[in-house]
């Protein structure tokens, strides 16, 4: 990929995007918004038409000890027949528990018996999609007691038991660090390079909550911090030139700022990429 | 404990009332590490996102019952909506279905026996904003027809093609919304009679056409699947000056009818 920094693409954007074509390498949007037909499957096939496209889900709740919805599996896998995007990914985290939908990216212990369900839900997804997926780290308010192994060699063991990849968020690793408490570092020397096929970056808030605590929300409602752009950097020294996608989903900046959020993102690996670490 | 009974007792947790996130099940509240004080607050972010953007989606999907009864109301009616019917898929698109009946017996709303039609309305206007993509009847596709098997055809109508029948002046009520810069001490008057409307998708948004009496229960008795000639023969026994001619030129300007696959 000539430019490996890329967007998510946005309803507010759409125009935007197609009419002045800025200079970012790709586009992310979540399939979701593509079910059924319409405006949405307009914009989208014309964008196409100007960038790559990778498809991030949100809701196939890998995590939940339910099975994977096939008519969900079935509707994504009719826009990729349609639109050929170059990368697949979900959440290490769970929405979908007795026939209620939270839409939202739910914590998980990271036990055994976690990764036994994660991995057959990973591995049915796989094999009906017919490809490898990545599947992201997420930013979580919570820990269980129960886990039994720290997030990183939970990630490195679901890529390891069925091949998927790791879509490795670099702001969510940040947030972790922060609200569990650990080092960031520590998780990203402990990822194996070799399943990461996807870095993301996005803005976070501060919160105070009511009993004076402060917690990280992963809100994409804001620009890259400086404290994540520093972790990229290290993350991009020792994974090499992975595509790298700017998040944004609330309080929607103009076009232009995200363009230059991936702009950065592109410039870091450029000086900081090492071409072997690349394999 | 065993991650599905985790997950339901986490679920339920969170679709509950507030008091179960300000006092959680001791069994919730054993699974996580840190100290006990933290978690009500912990779980209120995830409730907090859980029903903030399950709210939002119906307020994206229900914009005029936002402009009838204001932001407070409308986030009110909507929360109570998402706690009682979460979504059961993972497309928001599709979710919000009900809210009229929901409305009916929403006693907030008593006093607004027209909500419950309007939020008909929105539905069928989300429901063919994401109808799926079909190519329309042509004049030229009816010309190839022989007229005696023109009374044989059935005329499906298109996939976005939604049928509305209402004792309340829902044209009316949705332009007096959309209207920009209205005076504050305008009023509408919601007794001026019922409607009956079509809503389609002209272009790639969903708009809505008024009918007339004769011409909804023509299109009723197509979209059933009757053939043209057994839909106009019941139409005109009700309503003998039934301009078909009027009607067909009228609904092939607005593509009303799906092409047949075959006929490219």
């Amino acid at each position: 990929m000539k430019n490996p920094a890329g967007i998510g693409l946005r309803h507010a954007h759409y125009k935007d995007v197609i009419e002045t074509k800025p200079a970012v390498g790709w586009l992310e949007v979540h399939p979701e918004n593509y079910f059924g037909g319409g405006a949405h499957r307009h914009y989208l096939t014309k964008a196409r038409e100007l960038y790559p496209v990778s498809f991030h889900a949100v809701g196939l709740s890998l995590g939940s000890t339910e099975r994977v919805s096939r008519d969900h599996l079935r509707q994504i896998k009719e826009l990729i027949e349609i639109y050929e995007p170059f990368q697949v990914s979900d959440h290490a985290s769970w929405s979908m528990s007795g026939n209620a939908h939270l839409n939202d990216l739910l914590p998980l212990p990271y036990t055994k018996e976690t990764l036994s369900i994660l991995c057959r839900n990973i591995e049915e997804t796989q094999e009906f999609l017919g490809q490898r997926i990545l599947v992201e780290n997420p930013s979580t308010y919570l820990s269980f007691k129960s886990s039994t192994m720290p997030e990183w060699d939970f990630m490195n063991e679901a890529a390891r038991r069925n091949g998927c990849g790791i879509l490795l968020d670099v702001n969510n690793i940040y947030v972790q660090s922060r609200n569990h408490g650990f080092d960031a570092f520590e998780y990203l020397r402990g990822i194996e390079g070799r399943h990461v096929g996807e870095i993301h970056l996005a803005g976070h808030t501060e919160q105070e909550i009511a009993d004076g605590s402060t917690v990280l929300i992963d809100t994409h409602d804001s620009l890259v911090r400086p404290e994540v752009w520093n972790l990229y950097g290290f993350a991009i020294e020792k994974f090499g030139p992975i595509p790298t996608l700017i998040e944004w989903d609330q309080n929607l900046p103009p076009l232009s700022t995200l363009a230059a959020e991936a702009g950065r993102a592109a410039a870091i690996i450029r000086e900081r990429a090492l071409p072997h670490a690349a394999e | 404990m065993r991650l599905s009974e985790t997950q339901t007792l986490f679920s339920r947790t969170m679709l509950d009332h507030p008091d179960a996130v300000a006092n959680p099940d001791p069994a919730l509240a054993g699974l996580f590490a840190g100290e006990e004080a933290i978690l009500p607050a912990r779980l209120k972010i995830y409730r907090n996102n859980i029903l903030g953007s399950l709210t939002k989606a119906m307020q994206a999907t229900y914009p005029l019952i936002e402009k009838l009864t204001g932001e407070e109301f409308a986030t009110g009616l909507m929360r109570s909506f998402v706690l009682e019917s979460p979504p059961q898929e993972a497309c928001l698109a599709r979710y919000g279905a009900g809210l009229d009946a929901f409305i009916e017996t929403f006693s907030p709303a008593k006093d607004l026996p027209y909500l419950a039609d309007v939020a008909r309305l929105e539905w069928a206007m989300n429901e063919a904003y994401y109808a799926p993509d079909d190519r329309p009847l042509t004049p030229a596709g009816l010309q190839n027809v022989p007229l005696e098997e023109l009374a044989d055809m059935i005329l499906p109508l298109r996939a976005s093609i939604r049928l509305l029948d209402s004792r309340w002046p829902l044209s009316a009520i949705r332009n007096f919304c959309l209207k920009e810069n209205r005076d504050e001490r305008e009023t509408l008057n919601l007794d001026q009679g019922g409607c009956q409307i079509m809503v389609y998708r002209p272009g790639l948004s969903a708009d809505i056409v008024p009918l007339e009496s004769a011409e909804y229960a023509f299109l009723q008795a197509m979209s059933a699947g009757d053939t043209l000639g057994q839909s106009l023969e019941t139409i005109l026994k009700t309503f003998p000056g039934f301009d078909f001619k009027g009607f067909l030129q009228k609904h092939m300007a607005l593509e009303t009818f799906s092409s047949p696959v075959a006929n490219t």
